[in-house]
């Protein structure tokens, strides 16, 4: 089969492959190691013992959801020289520029604060080790900043030329600010909030319904609840800002994100494609459920707007597009899915208080937040598959092709790295779950003693009066 | 333009060295620690060598992180040439760390430990192994043709290299017992006062293997080394690394704790200075010297703000983080157990 023998293909593969399963666990490192800052900051301020508690029982899923970040992340930025060294030798000026920045200013900072943060309850003030918690927070989501301005600039390259085949930077700030940094930065750093909120409230929920340390888990579910009321129609303002920019920069994913074959002819919309089965060899989709007018609307804000259609894109220079169509729905229904639960959690909790009492008789309310625990990670799956597969044929957007970045290899040896990585990859996804299963089924520990810093005061809320009524998330 | 090209060119050299060095010393004995936990008596000696890294793996792996994304902004010529060179003993390497990865995630949380045990021992064999195979590679020189690879994959794999990936196993052992001495007490403690002394021993018989081995493999070598004055001067590297060594074993015989390590540190920087000097100023051996294969101007200052301006900042909390956990481990340190 030709298949084995492409190196190409197989390089791809097998990024694709380690990149969909690295970012599972980023995603939660962002977004718990911010609601393990929130949690320790009223541990801080109330001295309550139960947000401790919390911070020690969220603490174990981080811990094992870092390390496994770290060493999956690994092969990530190593392959970019060992199966792409023509991507690597032309964009290193900035795109590894870039991915160092990262390293040093992001990942050592989480590490490097990591130990205390888990491990230095005893050993430190309670003031410094909140700022520890804080460092890993921050470390988290610059990370994201900069591998999102990296991976935006790709998408959107700007503030470079090149010349005699190797890139010059013009302006790093142009280069860094590219046209969809903002959108891309900002969707992906929510997504991995919503996410782990959603993961957060579907546990809880989940332990709830179980009837187990029935208080604990209501802290935890009150306030995955009140942060997605805000958190879910953000996102899907911000995917909307996304799109708005992929039209104007990327009108050939565009078109292929909503199987839109045919430019609007002036005076007529566009419609937006709901369903459809698109079919590359006619440049027509087969069959399709429109809205007439849809399109245009949502891209440009006008009933009749331009919008380009795939026909008008060179077939060499088009995207795949069943992949990102599917893909870029799939991302927007778990969006609404979510906002629509936020809604009807928001609606039922309007009326009455969240307490234990009033939770009991909502039982289906509980079960859809236990089920919407992995949507989170779905929908990124699918929004990074449209964005990825969707700037093709491009490695960096009208600058680079995909079959120029790739190191010419022997398939052979492609083909053993991407059998050890499905393998390694596999097992640790599998392992993983496991063991998260196994540390939510043990739940939280609530008789260890408190921490007592040695050679400091043992009150957590030493620096300030202890302000043991003081409720941060409304009353009981 | 040029001058000025060069002299960052030469800046980043130093800078990818240093953090060369804090990598190879601090996961070093990282991957030591590792090896010796396959001689390990019970799950108790185990738990707690591993416990003694719980704190700090992940900072010392980031490293080497680190060292890619200098290498791959300052230099990205060497990072694409070198990284297809190696593609198969990095892919080793890292499988190696995603085993360690592993059994520092799941161990605690499993009843069987057997196999994350296996999986902590072995991957930090095969990462050190690994490691040593792409050191004698590199020394051995990369062929190119025009700005890409023109070896083979398994161009690393020689007789050389081997020895090479033995020194580099017997060096990183020789740290982590060091680090095991300062961190434990007791009868680990004794135990790696044995361990410490054959490693070391093991690792001289290397060294100077690979040291009389090198120039007459590679004439580059022979070139910088077998000319007077600079035989004077360069001798003085060996001979420094040996005195390092004689201090080693009357510290290890003096039942010393820190000065071990310290002794080690010395033998390590006084081999990786003789190995720069040896080098300088290819950063590919002996096709590509660091003045062709480095990014503009312009890049080599931005990422000095960026990258070469955190590095005391990056130094100094990682400082604090082995501040904070001085001390001999505790047993309940380290990874929380079924808390």
């Amino acid at each position: 089969m030709d298949f084995f023998l492409d190196s190409l293909l197989l390089s791809r593969l097998q990024f694709a492959l380690t990149t969909i399963i690295h970012i599972i666990w980023p995603v939660l490192s962002i977004g718990l190691s911010l609601f393990l800052l929130i949690i320790e900051i009223f541990w801080f301020k109330t001295g309550r013992e139960v947000y401790y508690r919390q911070a020690r029982f969220w603490s174990r899923l981080f811990l094992l959801n870092f390390g496994i970040g770290v060493v999956t992340g690994i092969p990530l930025e190593f392959q970019f020289g060992t199966n792409w060294a023509p991507f690597s030798i032309q964009n290193g000026d900035f795109f590894g520029n870039i991915l160092g920045f990262e390293a040093a200013m992001a990942f050592m900072l989480e590490a490097g604060f990591l130990g205390i943060m888990l491990f230095g309850w005893d050993r430190v003030a309670p003031g410094v080790h909140l700022f520890s918690t804080a460092m890993v927070a921050f470390g988290a989501s610059l990370s994201a900043f900069w591998i999102m301005a990296a991976n935006a600039w790709m998408q959107t390259p700007d503030g470079v030329h090149l010349e005699h085949g190797r890139l010059v930077v013009d302006s790093y700030s142009a280069a860094i600010f590219n046209p969809s940094a903002f959108t891309s930065i900002t969707h992906m750093w929510v997504a991995s909030v919503e996410t782990t909120l959603f993961l957060i409230g579907g546990i809880s929920a989940w332990h709830l319904l179980k009837n187990r340390c029935r208080e604990f888990y209501l802290i935890s579910f009150r306030l995955a609840l009140l942060s997605v009321i805000v958190i879910a129609p953000l996102q899907i303002v911000l995917g909307d800002l996304s799109g708005a920019v992929v039209a104007r920069h990327q009108p050939a994913k565009l078109a292929a994100m909503e199987a839109h074959w045919q430019t609007n002819l002036p005076g007529q919309g566009a419609p937006w494609v709901a369903l459809a089965w698109p079919d590359p060899e006619k440049q027509a989709n087969t069959w399709a459920i429109e809205i007439p007018y849809g399109l245009s609307l949502l891209t440009t804000r006008s009933l009749t707007g331009k919008v380009t259609g795939l026909r008008d894109i060179p077939r060499e220079n088009q995207p795949p597009v069943a992949l990102p169509f599917y893909a870029f729905r799939v991302m927007i229904i778990i969006g609404f899915l979510l906002a629509f639960l936020m809604l009807w959690s928001a609606w039922v909790f309007i009326r009455k208080p969240l307490t234990l009492a009033h939770i009991d008789r909502q039982r289906h309310l509980l079960w859809a937040w236990v089920g919407s625990a992995p949507l989170g990670y779905i929908a990124v799956e699918s929004g990074w598959i449209t964005r990825e597969v969707g700037r093709q044929p491009w490695v960096v957007y009208g600058m680079m092709r995909t079959e120029d970045a790739a190191t010419s290899l022997p398939a052979g040896v492609v083909m053993t790295s991407l059998a050890g990585y499905t393998l390694i990859y596999g097992l640790l996804l599998f392992g993983y779950l496991f063991f998260v299963r196994r540390i939510i089924r043990q739940g939280p520990d609530l008789t260890s003693p408190l921490p007592a810093p040695e050679q400091h005061s043992p009150s957590p809320a030493g620096a300030g009066p202890a302000l043991e009524d003081r409720q941060p998330l409304g009353g009981d | 333009m040029q001058d000025l090209q060069m002299f960052l060119a030469n800046i980043w050299y130093f800078l990818l060295g240093l953090v060369l060095v804090l990598y190879v010393v601090l996961d070093g004995f990282d991957l030591g620690v590792g090896m010796l936990s396959l001689f390990a008596r019970d799950e108790r000696s185990r738990g707690i060598m591993m416990a003694s890294l719980g704190y700090i793996w992940d900072a010392n792996e980031t490293w080497l992180v680190i060292l890619g994304g200098m290498l791959f902004g300052a230099f990205p010529l060497a990072y694409g040439v070198m990284l297809q060179a190696f593609y198969l003993p990095l892919l080793l390497m890292i499988f190696g760390l995603i085993f360690r990865g592993m059994a520092f995630g799941f161990r605690e949380n499993a009843d069987n430990k057997r196999p994350w045990n296996v999986a902590f021992g072995l991957g930090s064999l095969l990462s050190t192994l690994a490691q040593g195979l792409i050191l004698g590679g590199f020394i051995s020189g990369i062929p190119m043709h025009g700005r890409s690879y023109a070896g083979h994959v398994w161009d690393w794999l020689t007789p050389f290299s081997l020895l090479v990936a033995a020194g580099a196993v017997f060096g990183y052992a020789l740290l982590g017992a060091a680090y095991l001495i300062i961190k434990t007490e007791g009868e680990i403690q004794k135990l790696n006062y044995r361990y410490a002394k054959i490693a070391a021993s093991l690792m001289l018989l290397a060294a100077a293997g690979i040291s009389i081995w090198t120039p007459l493999r590679h004439a580059y070598v022979a070139e910088r080394w077998f000319v007077w004055p600079n035989f004077f001067y360069i001798a003085l590297l060996p001979a420094g690394a040996f005195c390092s060594f004689l201090m080693l074993m009357r510290s290890l015989q003096k039942r010393q704790e820190r000065a071990p390590f310290f002794w080690s540190l010395g033998i390590f920087l006084f081999s990786f200075t003789g190995l720069a000097v040896s080098l300088y100023p290819y950063i590919i051996p002996t096709t590509v010297t660091l003045g062709e294969a480095a990014a503009s101007p312009k890049t080599l200052v931005f990422m000095l703000t960026g990258i070469g301006m955190l590095i005391p900042l990056m130094l100094g909390y990682n400082a604090y983080q082995y501040a904070v956990f001085r001390g001999k481990v505790r047993e309940e340190q380290g990874y929380p157990s079924g808390s």
